[in-house]
């Protein structure tokens, strides 16, 4: 399965430009993170990636379909949820997704129990002959999510999906699209939550102005491109700054959380707590004091607009 | 209508094939823009009715409605069937008194529901894109023309809920007398056929703009135009067809000289003499067609006449008059001007002619029908063409999303 293929992709409203130049590489079987700050063109390429635009310039490839001369092809095999969340208001989430899978074409007889299943899969399913405007932001969130999944899609474009969402709902979204990635589906999420990217995306991408400025992995024991700093909480921090002062590290004033230290790779992180416990520092805890994403985040898009 | 405009030669494919699911063998061929199948407008219509019947207080609006119709009905019950004044004898008058109610009330029922039609579909392209759920049916397989074409069928299944809700009282009218069956039957399908072009007129309109007030505006005065607008601009458009020139003309003479000091009694004989001189000419038969696409006296010329009028040529209800006035029209100012008036041979023969050149002329109603299906198809293909996803320029002031 190809997942999404994007070079040099630009759009532009009249005067304003979205998206400058964007390359983006969504694998199957992966989840992608598209993150930035607000007004970076993120939904806009999303917009772009779910048929509804047309690029100015430059390629995209989505589910191995161009979706500007192959709208139809890309449509059936991608689930797309909004970030502008709008619902029926006076349907029930039985017949959102109904109609949704009308929609699709999808047969009939089969329907009802795909709607059963996803109900189940997103927890809605007591609330399933409910009016959508009796749902809260979240529930409309992941009844959001269920609509984009009607269709067992193989690419899923997520724009926002943790917004408005309780922490055991968050969770939950993770374990869901966690396990679509494992089944091969190709996932994109544009998110804030940084945090929680680090736990869900296996790479992210980070776009600011509408270009794509890095493209950050996030496997496990990687070598990150800059230094990042960890916490380090002692019982005693005396004999902490002593140590990392003889070892000679560049570390941050002591705080109530301890003391930050700069760290380049996890081999490192894990040779310096063996050198403080070998050394007797009564250490409590360390751990990176921002996620990678967030760091690499900060450090390349600090040019706010 | 949907059939023709299914029909309609579309950009990109000529072909409505059968749908394929997801799963189904066959690629789907380019952006499929006209493409539309029953079930891909089904869905689209379901789902419209179903937020607009559980979103609108419904039986509160068919009440009002039948209420307002039922009164108003009455009224014009009253009016016609009690003019004690008439010399007619009673069937004959219970005749007219019945075809007139009749014309009345179908006038009625077409300038309310031209009212309430706007309503029920000039918000429904701009309202979902507002309210973030257009995009959702565009990211999906329906077709564009799927999407347009349901919202204007469920629009138009409201319409002639309210329709459905005038009959008893068109059926009132009906059984009032002398109208024939044919010309209840030909106006209520009429009817429908007005509502639906009301409908897409709304519709386009809610696919043009981005604020669904603008688009209502929009499409009363449309509606408006149509029904208004069209003999408001025949009136105004009279002086720019009338010109002075020479044709024949019969008027009244005396024969001889006049003697003042004669005897009235043996005053010379007025006879009508027919000479060519100047005369002021209206040249209706230029511009007939401005009233001709007006619903109503598309509906009024349509609609067959009672036995009564067919003997004389002439119409004595509202929409035989309608009729015989727009086909006078079309025909223009007879070649002969006739200012005497006269009751004789002479009048019947110049009358008969006339009525036979009229005759000849044919019914005007099929160019009225097709400019009101081409205005209600033009909409409804803009409307179309709007939804096309993904889409190179949006509206100003729109979000896709």
């Amino acid at each position: 399965m190809t997942g999404v293929t994007v070079a040099g992709v630009r759009r532009t409203f009249g005067e304003v430009v979205a998206v400058d130049s964007m390359d983006l590489e969504v694998p199957a079987g992966q989840v992608t993170a598209l993150v930035g700050p607000n007004g970076s063109g993120k939904t806009t390429l999303l917009l772009i990636l779910a048929t509804l635009l047309t690029p100015d310039a430059g390629s995209v490839s989505v589910a191995g379909f161009d979706p500007v001369t192959q709208p139809r092809e890309v449509r059936r095999r991608i689930g797309w949820m909004p970030d502008v969340f709008g619902t029926w208001e006076t349907l029930t989430c039985r017949e959102v997704l109904a109609t949704v899978a009308d929609a699709f074409r999808l047969p009939r007889a089969t329907t009802p129990a795909r709607i059963d299943e996803l109900l189940t899969l997103v927890h809605l399913a007591d609330l399933a002959d409910r009016p959508t405007q009796v749902l809260s932001r979240g529930q409309k969130q992941r009844l959001g999510l269920a609509r984009a999944l009607v269709h067992s899609p193989e690419v899923l474009l997520l724009d926002e999906p943790a917004s408005g969402l309780d922490p055991r709902s968050r969770i939950e979204l993770r374990g869901v699209v966690r396990g679509l990635a494992e089944q091969g589906v190709a996932v994109l999420i544009s998110s804030h939550v940084l945090a929680e990217l680090d736990e869900l995306a296996d790479r992210a991408v980070i776009v600011a102005r509408g270009r794509t400025v890095a493209v950050e992995s996030m496997e496990p024991d990687r070598v990150t491109s800059t230094p990042r700093p960890w916490r380090v909480r002692a019982l005693d921090v005396v004999p902490l700054l002593a140590r990392l002062d003889a070892s000679g590290r560049a570390h941050g004033d002591p705080g109530p959380d301890g003391v930050e230290v700069e760290i380049s790779s996890d081999a490192e992180a894990a040779q310096l707590l063996a050198e403080l416990v070998r050394d007797g520092v009564p250490v409590v805890s360390m751990h990176p004091a921002a996620g990678v994403l967030e760091h690499a985040y900060l450090a390349l898009t600090e040019d706010r607009r | 209508m949907s059939e023709t405009l299914a029909n309609h030669p579309g950009p990109a494919e000529p072909a409505p094939a059968a749908p394929a699911g997801p799963t189904g063998p066959g690629p789907l061929p380019g952006a499929g823009t006209w493409r539309v199948s029953g079930r891909g407008i089904l869905t689209v219509t379901r789902l419209e009715l179903r937020q607009r019947v559980r979103s609108t207080r419904w039986i509160v609006v068919l009440v009002v409605w039948a209420l307002v119709l039922g009164a108003i009905a009455a009224l014009i019950h009253h009016a016609l069937f009690s003019d004690v004044f008439s010399n007619l004898d009673n069937a004959q008058r219970n005749a007219q008194a019945g075809a007139n109610m009749f014309g009345w009330v179908v006038l009625l029922v077409l300038g309310l529901g031209s009212l309430v039609a706007p309503a029920l579909s000039a918000t429904s392209i701009n309202g979902d894109r507002s309210a973030g759920v257009l995009a959702t049916l565009q990211s999906t397989l329906l077709t564009p023309a799927e999407i347009a074409l349901g919202k204007l069928l469920a629009a138009w299944l409201t319409a002639l809920a309210l329709l459905a809700v005038a009959l008893p009282f068109i059926g009132w009218a009906y059984v009032s007398g002398g109208t024939p069956g044919a010309r209840l039957v030909v106006t209520v399908l009429l009817l429908a056929v007005m509502l639906l072009v009301v409908c897409a007129i709304g519709l386009g309109w809610s696919a043009l703009t981005a604020r669904s007030a603008s688009s209502a505006v929009l499409t009363y005065l449309s509606v408006a135009f149509l029904g208004l607008g069209l003999p408001m601009l025949f009136g105004l458009m009279l002086p720019v067809v009338t010109s002075t020139q020479v044709r024949q003309v019969r008027s009244m003479e005396s024969v001889g000289t006049v003697d003042p000091n004669q005897n009235p009694a043996d005053a010379p004989a007025m006879r009508c003499v027919q000479r060519e001189q100047l005369d002021t000419v209206t040249h209706y038969e230029r511009i007939w067609w401005l009233l001709a696409a007006e619903p109503f006296v598309v509906i009024a010329d349509a609609a067959p006449m009672p036995p009564v009028s067919q003997r004389t040529g002439a119409g004595d209800d509202v929409l035989s008059s309608v009729r015989t006035g727009i086909r006078d029209l079309r025909l223009g100012e007879p070649t002969v001007a006739d200012y005497c008036y006269e009751q004789g041979a002479d009048q019947q023969a110049i009358d008969a002619q006339r009525l036979a050149q009229r005759e000849r002329l044919g019914i005007t109603w099929p160019y009225g029908l097709a400019a009101n299906l081409a205005v209600g198809a033009g909409f409804t293909v803009i409307a179309v063409r709007r939804l096309r996803a993904p889409a190179r320029k949006l509206p100003r002031g729109t979000r896709v999303a």
